[in-house]
Protein backbone atom coordinates (compact mmCIF):
# COMPACT_ATOMS: atom_id res chain seq x y z
CA UNK A 1 0.00 0.00 0.00
CA UNK A 2 2.05 3.29 -0.90
CA UNK A 3 -1.28 5.45 -0.91
CA UNK A 4 -3.76 5.64 2.16
CA UNK A 5 -6.85 6.68 -0.28
CA UNK A 6 -6.69 6.37 -4.03
CA UNK A 7 -9.61 6.65 -6.51
CA UNK A 8 -9.07 6.03 -9.82
CA UNK A 9 -11.93 6.86 -12.32
CA UNK A 10 -14.81 7.07 -9.32
CA UNK A 11 -18.06 8.08 -10.98
CA UNK A 12 -21.10 7.72 -9.40
CA UNK A 13 -24.55 7.89 -11.19
CA UNK A 14 -27.87 8.03 -8.89
CA UNK A 15 -29.79 7.34 -11.91
CA UNK A 16 -29.86 9.64 -14.18
CA UNK A 17 -28.70 12.51 -11.84
CA UNK A 18 -25.07 13.53 -11.63
CA UNK A 19 -22.63 12.13 -8.17
CA UNK A 20 -19.34 12.43 -9.27
CA UNK A 21 -17.58 11.91 -12.64
CA UNK A 22 -14.30 10.52 -13.15
CA UNK A 23 -12.04 11.37 -10.05
CA UNK A 24 -8.61 10.66 -9.90
CA UNK A 25 -6.77 11.19 -6.72
CA UNK A 26 -5.03 9.97 -3.92
CA UNK A 27 -4.27 10.90 -0.61
CA UNK A 28 -0.36 10.27 0.93
CA UNK A 29 0.00 8.72 4.28
CA UNK A 30 0.11 11.14 7.21
CA UNK A 31 -1.30 13.92 5.12
CA UNK A 32 -4.01 16.33 5.97
CA UNK A 33 -6.29 16.28 2.43
CA UNK A 34 -8.81 18.84 2.26
CA UNK A 35 -11.89 18.05 -0.41
CA UNK A 36 -13.53 21.20 -1.22
CA UNK A 37 -16.21 22.24 -2.96
CA UNK A 38 -19.61 24.02 -2.93
CA UNK A 39 -22.70 22.20 -1.71
CA UNK A 40 -23.99 19.90 -4.40
CA UNK A 41 -20.45 19.17 -5.75
CA UNK A 42 -20.09 15.71 -5.16
CA UNK A 43 -18.10 16.26 -1.93
CA UNK A 44 -20.27 13.80 0.44
CA UNK A 45 -20.96 11.03 -2.34
CA UNK A 46 -17.49 10.71 -2.46
CA UNK A 47 -16.84 10.24 0.79
CA UNK A 48 -19.51 8.17 1.06
CA UNK A 49 -17.67 5.99 -1.89
CA UNK A 50 -14.88 5.82 0.21
CA UNK A 51 -16.93 4.51 3.36
CA UNK A 52 -18.48 2.03 1.28
CA UNK A 53 -21.83 3.49 1.29
CA UNK A 54 -22.39 3.73 -1.86
CA UNK A 55 -21.46 1.33 -4.91
CA UNK A 56 -19.34 2.95 -7.96
CA UNK A 57 -20.74 3.45 -11.14
CA UNK A 58 -17.29 3.41 -12.83
CA UNK A 59 -13.87 3.30 -11.71
CA UNK A 60 -12.25 2.16 -8.57
CA UNK A 61 -11.43 3.57 -4.94
CA UNK A 62 -9.71 1.89 -2.16
CA UNK A 63 -8.71 2.63 1.22
CA UNK A 64 -5.82 1.69 3.48
CA UNK A 65 -4.65 -0.67 0.17
CA UNK A 66 -8.91 -2.32 0.44
CA UNK A 67 -11.49 -2.00 -1.99
CA UNK A 68 -13.74 0.33 -0.72
CA UNK A 69 -16.93 -1.48 -2.03
CA UNK A 70 -16.12 -5.14 -1.68
CA UNK A 71 -14.06 -4.63 1.49
CA UNK A 72 -15.67 -2.60 3.57
CA UNK A 73 -15.86 -3.43 6.80
CA UNK A 74 -12.15 -4.46 6.46
CA UNK A 75 -11.22 -1.31 5.79
CA UNK A 76 -13.10 0.42 8.41
CA UNK A 77 -11.20 -0.98 10.78
CA UNK A 78 -8.56 1.44 9.81
CA UNK A 79 -11.03 4.82 9.58
CA UNK A 80 -12.48 7.00 11.90
CA UNK A 81 -15.56 9.39 10.46
CA UNK A 82 -17.45 12.31 11.30
CA UNK A 83 -20.25 13.45 8.92
CA UNK A 84 -21.50 16.85 8.68
CA UNK A 85 -24.66 16.40 10.78
CA UNK A 86 -23.91 13.41 12.86
CA UNK A 87 -27.12 10.79 13.69
CA UNK A 88 -28.39 10.00 16.87
CA UNK A 89 -30.80 7.64 18.97
CA UNK A 90 -33.19 9.07 20.88
CA UNK A 91 -32.50 6.87 23.66
CA UNK A 92 -28.96 7.62 23.82
CA UNK A 93 -27.29 10.24 26.18
CA UNK A 94 -23.91 11.33 23.91
CA UNK A 95 -21.85 9.29 26.23
CA UNK A 96 -24.11 6.16 25.65
CA UNK A 97 -23.49 6.81 22.01
CA UNK A 98 -20.11 7.19 22.46
CA UNK A 99 -19.59 4.26 24.02
CA UNK A 100 -21.45 2.28 21.45
CA UNK A 101 -19.59 3.16 18.80
CA UNK A 102 -16.19 2.63 21.20
CA UNK A 103 -17.57 -0.87 21.19
CA UNK A 104 -18.12 -1.42 17.66
CA UNK A 105 -14.61 0.23 17.09
CA UNK A 106 -12.56 -2.34 19.64
CA UNK A 107 -12.45 0.60 21.74
CA UNK A 108 -12.80 0.81 25.57
CA UNK A 109 -16.23 2.42 27.01
CA UNK A 110 -14.76 5.93 28.06
CA UNK A 111 -12.45 6.06 25.11
CA UNK A 112 -14.27 9.35 24.16
CA UNK A 113 -13.92 11.21 27.98
CA UNK A 114 -10.39 13.25 26.92
CA UNK A 115 -11.85 14.75 23.63
CA UNK A 116 -14.63 14.94 24.84
CA UNK A 117 -13.31 17.32 27.94
CA UNK A 118 -11.14 19.19 25.13
CA UNK A 119 -14.18 20.08 23.19
CA UNK A 120 -16.44 20.93 26.45
CA UNK A 121 -19.35 17.79 25.20
CA UNK A 122 -21.94 17.02 28.80
CA UNK A 123 -22.09 13.05 27.78
CA UNK A 124 -24.84 13.00 29.99
CA UNK A 125 -27.68 14.67 28.03
CA UNK A 126 -29.63 13.08 25.19
CA UNK A 127 -27.82 13.60 21.83
CA UNK A 128 -31.46 14.27 20.79
CA UNK A 129 -31.73 17.20 23.31
CA UNK A 130 -28.31 18.47 22.43
CA UNK A 131 -27.90 21.68 19.95
CA UNK A 132 -26.85 21.67 16.64
CA UNK A 133 -22.70 22.63 17.97
CA UNK A 134 -23.01 20.40 20.73
CA UNK A 135 -24.12 17.43 18.26
CA UNK A 136 -21.38 18.32 16.16
CA UNK A 137 -19.36 17.84 18.59
CA UNK A 138 -20.36 14.87 19.27
CA UNK A 139 -19.24 13.60 15.80
CA UNK A 140 -15.85 15.25 16.48
CA UNK A 141 -15.39 13.26 19.57
CA UNK A 142 -16.24 10.20 18.10
CA UNK A 143 -13.95 11.05 15.07
CA UNK A 144 -11.02 11.67 17.45
CA UNK A 145 -11.71 9.16 20.43
CA UNK A 146 -10.00 6.00 18.43
CA UNK A 147 -6.22 5.46 16.83
CA UNK A 148 -7.34 4.33 13.47
CA UNK A 149 -4.43 5.71 11.03
CA UNK A 150 -7.70 7.18 8.74
CA UNK A 151 -10.30 10.13 9.99
CA UNK A 152 -12.36 10.69 7.15
CA UNK A 153 -14.66 13.40 7.75
CA UNK A 154 -17.45 15.35 6.12
CA UNK A 155 -17.69 19.69 6.74
CA UNK A 156 -16.95 18.70 10.29
CA UNK A 157 -17.07 22.22 11.65
CA UNK A 158 -20.43 23.05 10.68
CA UNK A 159 -22.27 24.46 13.41
CA UNK A 160 -18.86 24.47 15.86
CA UNK A 161 -18.55 27.81 17.20
CA UNK A 162 -15.07 29.52 16.55
CA UNK A 163 -13.40 28.24 20.09
CA UNK A 164 -14.36 25.01 19.23
CA UNK A 165 -13.27 25.22 15.30
CA UNK A 166 -10.10 25.76 16.72
CA UNK A 167 -10.26 23.37 19.13
CA UNK A 168 -10.96 20.91 16.24
CA UNK A 169 -7.79 22.46 14.22
CA UNK A 170 -5.27 21.71 16.80
CA UNK A 171 -6.85 17.98 16.90
CA UNK A 172 -5.94 17.58 12.95
CA UNK A 173 -2.93 18.80 14.00
CA UNK A 174 -2.01 16.58 16.62
CA UNK A 175 -3.58 13.88 14.62
CA UNK A 176 -1.20 14.88 11.55
CA UNK A 177 2.28 14.54 13.85
CA UNK A 178 1.33 11.36 14.69
CA UNK A 179 1.45 10.34 11.52
CA UNK A 180 -2.15 9.84 11.12
CA UNK A 181 -3.93 10.76 7.78
CA UNK A 182 -6.56 13.30 7.35
CA UNK A 183 -9.36 13.51 4.63
CA UNK A 184 -11.37 16.70 5.36
CA UNK A 185 -14.33 17.89 3.33
CA UNK A 186 -15.23 21.56 4.02
CA UNK A 187 -16.52 24.65 2.02
CA UNK A 188 -14.21 26.61 4.82
CA UNK A 189 -11.45 27.91 3.37
CA UNK A 190 -9.97 29.41 5.72
CA UNK A 191 -10.10 25.77 7.89
CA UNK A 192 -8.99 24.32 5.16
CA UNK A 193 -6.03 26.88 4.70
CA UNK A 194 -5.15 26.56 7.91
CA UNK A 195 -5.10 22.24 8.41
CA UNK A 196 -4.42 21.06 4.85
CA UNK A 197 -0.99 20.18 3.49
CA UNK A 198 -2.95 19.80 -0.08
CA UNK A 199 -6.51 20.40 -1.30
CA UNK A 200 -8.59 18.92 -3.92
CA UNK A 201 -11.07 20.96 -5.47
CA UNK A 202 -14.55 19.15 -7.01
CA UNK A 203 -17.05 21.61 -8.67
CA UNK A 204 -20.02 19.84 -10.71
CA UNK A 205 -18.91 16.55 -9.83
CA UNK A 206 -15.65 16.63 -11.43
CA UNK A 207 -11.90 17.08 -9.96
CA UNK A 208 -11.10 20.23 -11.21
CA UNK A 209 -7.86 20.84 -9.01
CA UNK A 210 -6.04 18.77 -7.25
CA UNK A 211 -3.23 21.44 -5.40
CA UNK A 212 -1.17 22.41 -2.06
CA UNK A 213 -2.63 24.85 -0.28
CA UNK A 214 0.07 26.96 -1.22
CA UNK A 215 -0.69 26.49 -5.00
CA UNK A 216 -4.43 27.49 -3.78
CA UNK A 217 -3.77 29.92 -1.83
CA UNK A 218 -1.10 31.79 -5.04
CA UNK A 219 -4.24 31.58 -6.80
CA UNK A 220 -7.17 32.97 -5.34
CA UNK A 221 -7.77 37.20 -4.40
CA UNK A 222 -8.24 38.42 -0.76
CA UNK A 223 -9.84 41.69 0.19
CA UNK A 224 -8.33 44.18 1.98
CA UNK A 225 -9.84 47.43 2.83
CA UNK A 226 -7.59 50.24 4.14
CA UNK A 227 -8.74 53.82 6.11
CA UNK A 228 -5.71 55.91 5.56
CA UNK A 229 -4.68 58.64 7.68
CA UNK A 230 -3.89 60.62 4.65
CA UNK A 231 -4.38 59.20 0.77
CA UNK A 232 -1.33 57.42 0.07
CA UNK A 233 1.21 58.21 -2.28
CA UNK A 234 0.97 57.67 -5.86
CA UNK A 235 2.19 54.24 -6.96
CA UNK A 236 2.13 53.27 -3.07
CA UNK A 237 -0.01 49.83 -4.16
CA UNK A 238 1.90 49.28 -7.53
CA UNK A 239 2.67 45.94 -6.46
CA UNK A 240 2.65 42.91 -9.21
CA UNK A 241 0.07 40.75 -7.24
CA UNK A 242 -2.35 43.76 -5.85
CA UNK A 243 -4.98 45.49 -7.87
CA UNK A 244 -6.94 48.78 -6.48
CA UNK A 245 -10.52 48.22 -6.58
CA UNK A 246 -11.75 51.05 -5.37
CA UNK A 247 -10.34 53.94 -4.24
CA UNK A 248 -11.64 57.53 -2.43
CA UNK A 249 -8.85 59.84 -0.45
CA UNK A 250 -8.06 57.53 2.17
CA UNK A 251 -10.60 54.65 1.99
CA UNK A 252 -8.76 52.05 -0.07
CA UNK A 253 -10.19 48.29 -1.32
CA UNK A 254 -7.50 46.33 -3.25
CA UNK A 255 -7.54 42.95 -4.27
CA UNK A 256 -4.46 40.73 -3.65
CA UNK A 257 -3.79 38.03 -5.00
CA UNK A 258 -1.47 35.13 -3.09
CA UNK A 259 1.33 36.57 -0.48
CA UNK A 260 0.56 39.49 1.17
CA UNK A 261 4.02 40.27 2.88
CA UNK A 262 4.53 42.89 -0.06
CA UNK A 263 1.60 44.52 0.58
CA UNK A 264 1.97 44.51 3.97
CA UNK A 265 5.57 45.68 3.96
CA UNK A 266 4.30 48.64 1.91
CA UNK A 267 1.33 49.64 4.40
CA UNK A 268 4.26 49.68 7.21
CA UNK A 269 5.78 52.92 5.60
CA UNK A 270 2.29 54.47 6.20
CA UNK A 271 -0.04 55.48 8.84
CA UNK A 272 -3.28 53.38 8.72
CA UNK A 273 -5.99 54.04 10.41
CA UNK A 274 -7.96 51.26 10.09
CA UNK A 275 -7.48 47.77 7.99
CA UNK A 276 -9.27 44.42 7.46
CA UNK A 277 -8.56 41.29 5.10
CA UNK A 278 -11.36 39.45 3.69
CA UNK A 279 -10.44 35.47 2.87
CA UNK A 280 -12.84 35.32 -0.33
CA UNK A 281 -15.85 32.44 0.34
CA UNK A 282 -15.20 29.04 -2.00
CA UNK A 283 -18.18 30.44 -3.64
CA UNK A 284 -15.97 33.69 -4.97
CA UNK A 285 -12.80 31.30 -5.43
CA UNK A 286 -14.99 29.46 -8.31
CA UNK A 287 -16.09 31.96 -9.04
CA UNK A 288 -12.81 33.63 -10.06
CA UNK A 289 -10.88 30.58 -11.36
CA UNK A 290 -13.71 28.76 -13.62
CA UNK A 291 -16.84 31.37 -14.19
CA UNK A 292 -14.31 34.35 -15.11
CA UNK A 293 -15.90 36.41 -12.56
CA UNK A 294 -14.02 38.96 -10.37
CA UNK A 295 -14.08 38.32 -6.74
CA UNK A 296 -15.82 41.03 -5.38
CA UNK A 297 -16.64 40.48 -1.32
CA UNK A 298 -19.06 43.68 -1.18
CA UNK A 299 -21.06 43.07 -5.03
CA UNK A 300 -19.03 45.73 -6.37
CA UNK A 301 -17.86 45.42 -10.25
CA UNK A 302 -13.88 45.38 -10.06
CA UNK A 303 -12.37 47.96 -12.16
CA UNK A 304 -13.54 50.98 -11.48
CA UNK A 305 -11.07 52.49 -10.20
CA UNK A 306 -8.33 50.38 -10.90
CA UNK A 307 -7.15 47.69 -13.49
CA UNK A 308 -9.04 44.35 -13.53
CA UNK A 309 -6.69 41.74 -12.65
CA UNK A 310 -5.60 39.46 -15.35
CA UNK A 311 -7.20 36.42 -15.17
CA UNK A 312 -5.34 34.02 -17.42
CA UNK A 313 -6.95 30.93 -18.22
CA UNK A 314 -8.66 28.33 -16.71
CA UNK A 315 -7.67 25.04 -15.37
CA UNK A 316 -8.45 22.01 -17.55
CA UNK A 317 -11.84 20.84 -15.97
CA UNK A 318 -11.60 17.13 -14.45
CA UNK A 319 -8.08 16.68 -15.05
CA UNK A 320 -7.79 15.69 -11.76
CA UNK A 321 -3.67 16.21 -12.32
CA UNK A 322 -1.71 17.65 -9.55
CA UNK A 323 -1.74 21.30 -10.07
CA UNK A 324 0.95 22.14 -7.56
CA UNK A 325 2.56 24.62 -10.04
CA UNK A 326 -0.30 24.97 -12.13
CA UNK A 327 -2.47 26.32 -8.86
CA UNK A 328 0.01 29.34 -8.97
CA UNK A 329 -0.36 29.77 -12.02
CA UNK A 330 -4.13 30.12 -12.79
CA UNK A 331 -5.39 33.75 -12.74
CA UNK A 332 -2.02 35.40 -13.34
CA UNK B 1 -23.53 -10.38 23.00
CA UNK B 2 -22.53 -8.17 20.59
CA UNK B 3 -23.10 -4.65 20.93
CA UNK B 4 -25.25 -4.08 17.90
CA UNK B 5 -27.45 -6.58 19.35
CA UNK B 6 -27.22 -5.33 22.81
CA UNK B 7 -27.88 -1.88 21.58
CA UNK B 8 -31.12 -3.71 19.80
CA UNK B 9 -32.45 -4.90 23.41
CA UNK B 10 -32.30 -1.80 24.76
CA UNK B 11 -33.66 0.07 22.33
CA UNK B 12 -36.50 -2.87 22.47
CA UNK B 13 -37.52 -2.37 26.19
CA UNK B 14 -39.89 0.78 25.79
CA UNK B 15 -41.75 -0.69 23.42
CA UNK B 16 -41.98 -4.23 24.77
CA UNK B 17 -42.96 -2.21 28.14
CA UNK B 18 -45.65 -0.27 26.61
CA UNK B 19 -46.90 -3.16 24.56
CA UNK B 20 -46.85 -5.46 27.53
CA UNK B 21 -48.68 -3.19 29.24
CA UNK B 22 -51.31 -2.62 26.82
CA UNK B 23 -51.88 -6.15 26.06
CA UNK B 24 -52.29 -6.76 29.81
CA UNK B 25 -54.82 -4.13 30.35
CA UNK B 26 -56.61 -5.78 27.61
CA UNK B 27 -56.27 -9.77 27.16
CA UNK B 28 -56.26 -9.77 31.69
CA UNK B 29 -59.11 -7.59 31.65
CA UNK B 30 -61.28 -9.45 28.84
CA UNK B 31 -60.27 -12.73 30.69
CA UNK B 32 -61.77 -11.62 33.89
CA UNK B 33 -65.08 -11.08 32.03
CA UNK B 34 -64.74 -14.61 31.08
CA UNK B 35 -66.79 -16.30 33.37
CA UNK B 36 -69.52 -14.04 33.23
CA UNK B 37 -69.97 -14.91 29.97
CA UNK B 38 -69.32 -18.16 30.15
CA UNK B 39 -72.64 -18.37 33.07
CA UNK B 40 -74.90 -16.35 30.64
CA UNK B 41 -73.39 -17.40 27.32
CA UNK B 42 -77.20 -18.04 26.12
CA UNK B 43 -78.45 -14.42 26.60
CA UNK B 44 -75.02 -13.48 24.46
CA UNK B 45 -75.71 -15.24 21.98
CA UNK B 46 -79.07 -14.13 21.58
CA UNK B 47 -77.51 -10.45 22.05
CA UNK B 48 -75.28 -11.23 19.71
CA UNK B 49 -77.89 -12.16 16.59
CA UNK B 50 -79.02 -8.55 16.59
CA UNK B 51 -75.92 -7.14 15.54
CA UNK B 52 -75.13 -6.88 11.53
CA UNK B 53 -73.18 -10.26 10.41
CA UNK B 54 -70.85 -7.81 8.95
CA UNK B 55 -69.57 -6.79 12.55
CA UNK B 56 -69.60 -10.23 13.95
CA UNK B 57 -67.33 -10.87 10.62
CA UNK B 58 -65.11 -7.96 11.32
CA UNK B 59 -64.45 -9.21 14.87
CA UNK B 60 -64.30 -13.16 14.15
CA UNK B 61 -66.75 -13.86 16.11
CA UNK B 62 -68.29 -17.37 15.23
CA UNK B 63 -69.52 -20.12 17.66
CA UNK B 64 -70.18 -19.45 21.10
CA UNK B 65 -68.55 -16.78 23.11
CA UNK B 66 -68.68 -19.06 25.96
CA UNK B 67 -66.49 -21.36 24.33
CA UNK B 68 -62.90 -20.81 25.17
CA UNK B 69 -61.73 -20.65 21.75
CA UNK B 70 -64.50 -17.94 19.88
CA UNK B 71 -64.21 -15.89 22.98
CA UNK B 72 -60.46 -15.56 22.86
CA UNK B 73 -60.06 -16.17 19.20
CA UNK B 74 -62.62 -13.25 19.05
CA UNK B 75 -61.19 -10.75 21.55
CA UNK B 76 -57.87 -11.28 21.99
CA UNK B 77 -56.02 -13.09 18.58
CA UNK B 78 -58.57 -11.88 16.32
CA UNK B 79 -58.92 -8.33 18.05
CA UNK B 80 -56.19 -7.68 20.36
CA UNK B 81 -53.27 -9.14 18.78
CA UNK B 82 -53.36 -8.18 14.99
CA UNK B 83 -53.13 -4.24 16.53
CA UNK B 84 -50.13 -4.58 18.98
CA UNK B 85 -48.44 -7.62 16.29
CA UNK B 86 -48.59 -5.27 13.48
CA UNK B 87 -47.53 -1.78 15.88
CA UNK B 88 -45.00 -3.20 17.19
CA UNK B 89 -43.41 -5.17 14.11
CA UNK B 90 -43.68 -2.22 12.04
CA UNK B 91 -42.22 0.28 14.42
CA UNK B 92 -39.21 -2.28 15.20
CA UNK B 93 -38.88 -3.46 11.45
CA UNK B 94 -38.70 -0.27 10.21
CA UNK B 95 -36.00 0.96 12.23
CA UNK B 96 -33.08 0.25 10.04
CA UNK B 97 -34.91 2.89 7.75
CA UNK B 98 -35.40 5.26 11.00
CA UNK B 99 -32.01 5.33 11.53
CA UNK B 100 -31.09 6.30 8.45
CA UNK B 101 -33.63 9.12 8.32
CA UNK B 102 -32.08 10.42 11.70
CA UNK B 103 -28.55 10.39 9.97
CA UNK B 104 -27.35 7.48 12.49
CA UNK B 105 -27.00 4.07 10.23
CA UNK B 106 -23.68 5.91 9.02
CA UNK B 107 -22.35 5.79 12.27
CA UNK B 108 -22.27 1.94 13.15
CA UNK B 109 -21.73 0.80 9.44
CA UNK B 110 -18.75 2.87 9.57
CA UNK B 111 -16.79 0.95 12.23
CA UNK B 112 -15.99 -2.77 11.40
CA UNK B 113 -19.28 -3.67 11.70
CA UNK B 114 -20.77 -5.33 8.56
CA UNK B 115 -23.67 -4.63 7.62
CA UNK B 116 -25.19 -7.83 7.45
CA UNK B 117 -24.77 -8.06 11.04
CA UNK B 118 -26.35 -4.62 12.14
CA UNK B 119 -29.59 -5.81 10.35
CA UNK B 120 -29.01 -9.34 11.54
CA UNK B 121 -28.57 -7.29 15.35
CA UNK B 122 -31.61 -5.63 14.44
CA UNK B 123 -33.57 -9.08 12.86
CA UNK B 124 -32.80 -10.59 16.22
CA UNK B 125 -34.01 -7.63 18.52
CA UNK B 126 -37.43 -7.75 16.60
CA UNK B 127 -38.33 -11.44 17.01
CA UNK B 128 -37.23 -10.90 20.88
CA UNK B 129 -39.31 -8.00 21.59
CA UNK B 130 -42.25 -9.48 19.51
CA UNK B 131 -41.94 -13.05 21.65
CA UNK B 132 -41.75 -10.98 24.67
CA UNK B 133 -44.83 -8.80 23.88
CA UNK B 134 -46.63 -12.26 22.77
CA UNK B 135 -45.58 -14.02 25.96
CA UNK B 136 -47.28 -11.70 28.48
CA UNK B 137 -50.36 -11.55 26.21
CA UNK B 138 -50.60 -15.38 27.22
CA UNK B 139 -49.09 -14.77 30.62
CA UNK B 140 -51.86 -12.07 31.54
CA UNK B 141 -54.08 -14.35 30.63
CA UNK B 142 -53.21 -17.63 32.54
CA UNK B 143 -52.28 -15.01 35.31
CA UNK B 144 -56.09 -13.84 35.25
CA UNK B 145 -56.54 -17.39 34.83
CA UNK B 146 -55.39 -18.84 38.22
CA UNK B 147 -58.10 -16.23 40.50
CA UNK B 148 -61.31 -17.10 37.78
CA UNK B 149 -63.29 -20.27 36.97
CA UNK B 150 -63.51 -22.63 35.01
CA UNK B 151 -59.95 -23.10 34.27
CA UNK B 152 -58.31 -22.69 30.88
CA UNK B 153 -56.60 -24.74 28.75
CA UNK B 154 -52.82 -23.45 29.38
CA UNK B 155 -51.24 -25.85 26.87
CA UNK B 156 -53.47 -24.91 23.88
CA UNK B 157 -53.10 -20.63 24.90
CA UNK B 158 -49.18 -21.57 25.32
CA UNK B 159 -49.18 -22.91 21.68
CA UNK B 160 -52.12 -19.89 20.99
CA UNK B 161 -49.24 -17.55 21.66
CA UNK B 162 -46.92 -19.15 19.13
CA UNK B 163 -48.95 -19.32 16.30
CA UNK B 164 -49.46 -15.53 17.48
CA UNK B 165 -45.59 -14.70 17.94
CA UNK B 166 -45.50 -16.55 13.85
CA UNK B 167 -47.74 -14.00 12.85
CA UNK B 168 -46.09 -11.22 13.92
CA UNK B 169 -42.95 -12.77 12.67
CA UNK B 170 -44.29 -12.47 9.39
CA UNK B 171 -45.40 -8.68 9.79
CA UNK B 172 -41.86 -8.09 10.67
CA UNK B 173 -40.17 -9.45 8.30
CA UNK B 174 -41.88 -8.09 5.27
CA UNK B 175 -41.98 -5.09 6.53
CA UNK B 176 -38.19 -5.28 7.33
CA UNK B 177 -37.52 -6.01 3.50
CA UNK B 178 -40.01 -2.64 2.71
CA UNK B 179 -37.57 -0.93 5.08
CA UNK B 180 -34.49 -1.82 3.60
CA UNK B 181 -35.91 -1.33 -0.02
CA UNK B 182 -37.19 2.48 0.63
CA UNK B 183 -34.98 3.07 3.76
CA UNK B 184 -38.02 5.54 4.26
CA UNK B 185 -39.40 4.76 7.92
CA UNK B 186 -42.85 6.85 6.77
CA UNK B 187 -43.21 4.81 3.53
CA UNK B 188 -42.05 1.26 4.63
CA UNK B 189 -44.21 1.33 7.71
CA UNK B 190 -47.16 3.18 5.65
CA UNK B 191 -47.32 0.79 2.89
CA UNK B 192 -46.93 -2.23 5.69
CA UNK B 193 -49.85 -0.87 7.53
CA UNK B 194 -51.69 -0.61 4.38
CA UNK B 195 -51.44 -4.11 3.09
CA UNK B 196 -52.31 -5.20 6.51
CA UNK B 197 -55.60 -3.05 5.77
CA UNK B 198 -56.30 -4.37 2.74
CA UNK B 199 -56.06 -7.62 4.02
CA UNK B 200 -58.00 -7.44 6.94
CA UNK B 201 -61.04 -5.52 4.49
CA UNK B 202 -60.53 -8.74 2.16
CA UNK B 203 -60.90 -11.32 5.56
CA UNK B 204 -64.15 -9.40 6.24
CA UNK B 205 -65.50 -9.30 2.90
CA UNK B 206 -64.80 -12.75 1.98
CA UNK B 207 -66.55 -13.42 5.01
CA UNK B 208 -69.90 -11.90 3.86
CA UNK B 209 -70.85 -14.27 0.72
CA UNK B 210 -69.86 -17.37 -0.37
CA UNK B 211 -68.94 -16.05 -3.84
CA UNK B 212 -66.29 -13.92 -2.32
CA UNK B 213 -64.88 -16.44 -0.06
CA UNK B 214 -61.51 -17.22 -1.68
CA UNK B 215 -60.80 -13.35 -1.40
CA UNK B 216 -60.05 -14.85 1.96
CA UNK B 217 -56.86 -16.31 0.97
CA UNK B 218 -55.00 -13.34 -0.12
CA UNK B 219 -55.52 -12.38 3.83
CA UNK B 220 -52.90 -13.20 6.24
CA UNK B 221 -55.64 -13.08 8.79
CA UNK B 222 -57.64 -15.82 7.32
CA UNK B 223 -54.94 -18.12 8.48
CA UNK B 224 -54.64 -16.22 12.25
CA UNK B 225 -57.96 -18.65 13.83
CA UNK B 226 -56.92 -19.80 16.89
CA UNK B 227 -60.52 -21.49 17.68
CA UNK B 228 -60.13 -24.59 16.78
CA UNK B 229 -56.22 -24.93 18.51
CA UNK B 230 -57.90 -23.75 21.74
CA UNK B 231 -61.07 -25.60 21.51
CA UNK B 232 -59.98 -29.11 19.74
CA UNK B 233 -56.12 -28.77 20.36
CA UNK B 234 -55.76 -29.21 16.62
CA UNK B 235 -52.43 -27.13 16.13
CA UNK B 236 -52.50 -24.73 12.99
CA UNK B 237 -48.90 -26.07 11.90
CA UNK B 238 -49.17 -25.26 8.06
CA UNK B 239 -50.69 -21.64 9.21
CA UNK B 240 -47.96 -21.12 11.25
CA UNK B 241 -45.31 -22.75 8.97
CA UNK B 242 -46.34 -20.14 6.38
CA UNK B 243 -46.50 -17.05 8.87
CA UNK B 244 -42.64 -18.09 9.27
CA UNK B 245 -42.09 -18.72 5.94
CA UNK B 246 -43.24 -14.99 4.98
CA UNK B 247 -40.81 -13.85 7.72
CA UNK B 248 -37.82 -15.49 6.94
CA UNK B 249 -38.06 -15.00 3.40
CA UNK B 250 -38.51 -11.29 4.03
CA UNK B 251 -35.49 -11.28 6.61
CA UNK B 252 -33.41 -13.13 4.03
CA UNK B 253 -34.34 -10.78 1.03
CA UNK B 254 -33.53 -8.02 3.57
CA UNK B 255 -30.52 -9.03 4.45
CA UNK B 256 -29.70 -9.62 0.83
CA UNK B 257 -30.84 -5.93 -0.25
CA UNK B 258 -28.76 -4.36 2.68
CA UNK B 259 -25.47 -6.27 1.73
CA UNK B 260 -25.98 -4.73 -1.96
CA UNK B 261 -27.69 -1.57 -1.60
CA UNK B 262 -26.57 1.93 -1.31
CA UNK B 263 -26.72 4.13 1.31
CA UNK B 264 -27.68 7.96 0.02
CA UNK B 265 -26.61 10.34 2.82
Amino acid sequence: MNQVIEAAGLTKWYGKRRGILDLDFDVQPGEVFGFLGPNGAGKTTTIRLLLGFLRPSGGHASVLGLDCWRQASQAHAGIAYAGSDPGYLGELTAGAQLDYLARLRGLAPGAWRTVAERLALDPDVPVKKLSRGNRQKVGVVQAFMGREPLLVMDEPTSGLDPLMQREFLALVAEARADGRTVFLSSHNLPEVERACDRVGIIRDGRLVEVSTVAGLLASHWRSVSLVLEVPPPVGMFDLPNVRVATSSARDVHLMVQGDVNPLLRRLATIEVRDVSITTLEMEDVFLRLYDGSTPEPDGEPAGDAGPAPDRGPAPERGSGVDRDAGAAEAGR
Amino acid sequence: MSAAFRLELRRGRMLVLWMGLVTVLYAGGITLFYPTILKNAAEFEKLLQVYPKELMAAFGIEGSLGDQGTFFNSYVFQFLWPLVAAIAAILLATRVAADADRGFLDLPLATPLPRLRYLAASIAGQAIAIAAISAVMIGSILAVDLVIEPNLETGRLILSGVHALAFGLAIAGVTTFLAVVFLDRGRAGGLMAGILIVMYLLNVIAQLSPDLATLARLSAFHYFNVKPLIDAGTYPLGDSLLYLGFGVVGWLLALAAFRRRDLTA
